[in-house]
């Protein structure tokens, strides 16, 4: 289980984060909705201690790590996974050497075989054939997202967190990937966390949706409860949704 | 009226913000990079040591960067003793003290200085640009994700990688520029090849070659330190990334300047 308890980020004067409250159970897909600029991927990169928070607490199976060392924080970080906005893929290195790159860090007694097996589990998983000797150049956009996502997933994460995952991708590929997350999430078991815009895709495979507005969190519930909403922002961001669909949510 | 008095206590304030506004800037920027410094240092010090991209930047900064630098650096050899030839024999009349000037610049001076800018351009700004796009592309945040520090997996294997190949390539550069001197005071000066070395020999000790070392020790472990420390700060897009290296170039153009008086003022007691 993940608890944030009041959190608040502050970048100078500009306070993000204002006292944010979330719990996410075990194997449960959260996503995180709201405008850009509302402090959805500083929440992320709070978690995994890529920021470090002005106060509240970051509750990890019950321990706090939101204090912890960098040192520390590597140990946390074996157990969560993230995919960032960008494909973020290490340039110098192959698809194979990219994925592999985390296994031989995190399980230094893996045998190459044992690697290999491994890269090419998760290569696919997330449906990538005959491309592991490429340079992440010579492959499109879309695959590289899905190469980062199998990066991620090689080390075997209990939590997953993705920002914006489908940004920049045309919508073959981001159904694609949404379905990946849903299929990855089920079958790892994995505890997820999607920051993202698409509120169709929230409806479609989230177990509960948080709406972020100006670092506040401003709605929080299952599918169904959003579709009934009546904050304004969750009602601008429903607007997209036609009544069948609604109706089928609903049902 | 108003509006006067407010726009003329702006233009009399206005120096003050802009001045206070810079030393905030240059203030919060130093402590940054001694934050960095220190961090770096640490993780020198203390095991794991990442050979193998230790081995790569030595390919990657001293293998590729030598032939230009000693191609580049055998001219400015050849132009150093042409002027010393012309101006020596315009003030005394004659050449005899050339080769013994010449070479003692090219150790303390020519051999050190001009590596370091050589490297300053093309490897320091290559450093820069790297690990500034690394940091806009998230690459940086994705090796913190895989328990790997950067400081350790990208800084400190450059850091050794640029000492070393400073003090490799400026005794190349020192051999280089002594080759072309001598090739010139044979063909221009009427110098015979015995007639140079016993001219040098007069004026050269051994500790004018390796203080020449030890500063290119120094610049070498300057260079990818203010590279990386700008890389890492790198702020998103190209302009992002332009800036970045443009800082980090001038920054280390002028460390390398101020560290040379530094260490010839130092070297001085030492004669």
């Amino acid at each position: 289980m993940l608890e944030v308890k009041n959190l608040t980020k502050r970048f100078g004067s500009q306070e993000v984060l204002k006292g944010i409250s979330l719990a996410i159970s075990e194997g449960e897909i959260l996503f995180v909705l709201g405008r850009s600029g509302t402090g959805k991927s500083v929440l992320l990169k709070n978690i995994v201690g890529l920021l470090k928070p002005e106060s509240g607490q970051i509750l990890l199976e019950g321990r706090e790590i939101s204090k912890l060392s960098e040192e520390e924080y590597f140990e946390v970080r074996k157990m969560c996974g993230m995919v960032f906005q960008h494909p973020a893929l290490f340039d110098s290195l192959t698809v194979y050497e990219n994925v592999a790159f985390g296994l031989r860090r995190h399980f230094p007694g893996m045998t190459p075989e044992e690697v290999k097996k491994r890269v090419t589990e998760c290569l696919d998983l997330v449906h990538l054939e005959g491309v592991e000797d490429k340079l992440p150049p010579q492959i499109s956009y879309g695959m590289q997202k899905r190469v980062s996502l199998a990066r991620t997933i090689a080390v075997e994460p209990r939590y997953l967190l993705f920002d914006e995952p489908t940004t920049g991708l045309d919508p073959v590929t981001t159904n694609a990937i949404n379905r990946l997350i849903s299929e990855l999430s089920r079958k790892l078991n994995t505890t997820s966390i999607v920051v993202s815009h698409d509120m169709h895709c929230a409806l479609e495979i989230a177990d509960r949706i948080a709406v972020l507005d100006q670092g506040q969190l401003i709605a929080l519930g299952t599918p169904s409860e959003l579709l009934k909403s009546q904050v304004p922002l969750v009602k601008d961001f429903l607007a997209e949704i036609t009544e069948e669909d609604r109706s089928r949510w609903l049902s | 009226m108003i509006l006067g008095e407010r726009l003329q206590s702006k233009a009399v304030l206005w120096p003050f913000e802009y001045l206070g506004g810079e030393l905030i800037k240059v203030s919060t920027t130093l402590s940054r990079f001694f934050d960095y410094l220190s961090e770096m240092l640490i993780t020198l010090m203390t095991p794991p040591f990442r050979f193998k991209e230790f081995v790569t930047q030595l390919y990657l900064i001293g293998y590729k960067s030598t032939p230009v630098i000693l191609f580049s650096i055998s001219f400015a050899a050849t132009a150093t003793i042409l002027e010393y030839a012309f101006h020596m024999k315009l003030v005394i009349q004659t050449a005899a003290l050339v080769p013994g000037f010449a070479a003692l610049l090219v150790f303390r001076e020519l051999g050190p200085v001009i590596t370091a800018f050589l490297l300053t351009s093309k490897v320091g700004a290559g450093m820069n640009a790297e690990l500034g796009t690394m940091q806009i592309t998230e690459q940086v945040d994705a090796l913190k994700l895989l328990s790997v520090d950067p400081m350790r997996y990208l800084v400190v294997p450059r850091f050794v990688a640029t000492i070393l190949s400073s003090v490799v390539i400026v005794i190349f550069a020192d051999a280089t520029c002594l080759f072309f001197e001598m090739v010139m005071s044979v063909r221009h000066l009427d110098y015979s090849w015995e007639g140079f070395l016993t001219a040098m020999n007069q004026f050269t000790q051994f500790k004018d070659f390796y203080l020449g070392l030890v500063k290119a020790a120094v610049f070498g472990a300057v260079i990818p330190t203010i590279a990386c420390f700008y890389g890492f700060n790198t702020q998103p897009g190209a302009e992002g990334v332009g800036r970045s290296t443009t800082q980090s170039v001038v920054s280390n153009a002028v460390s390398i300047i101020i560290m040379d008086f530094i260490l010839t003022y130092l070297f001085s007691y030492l004669y």
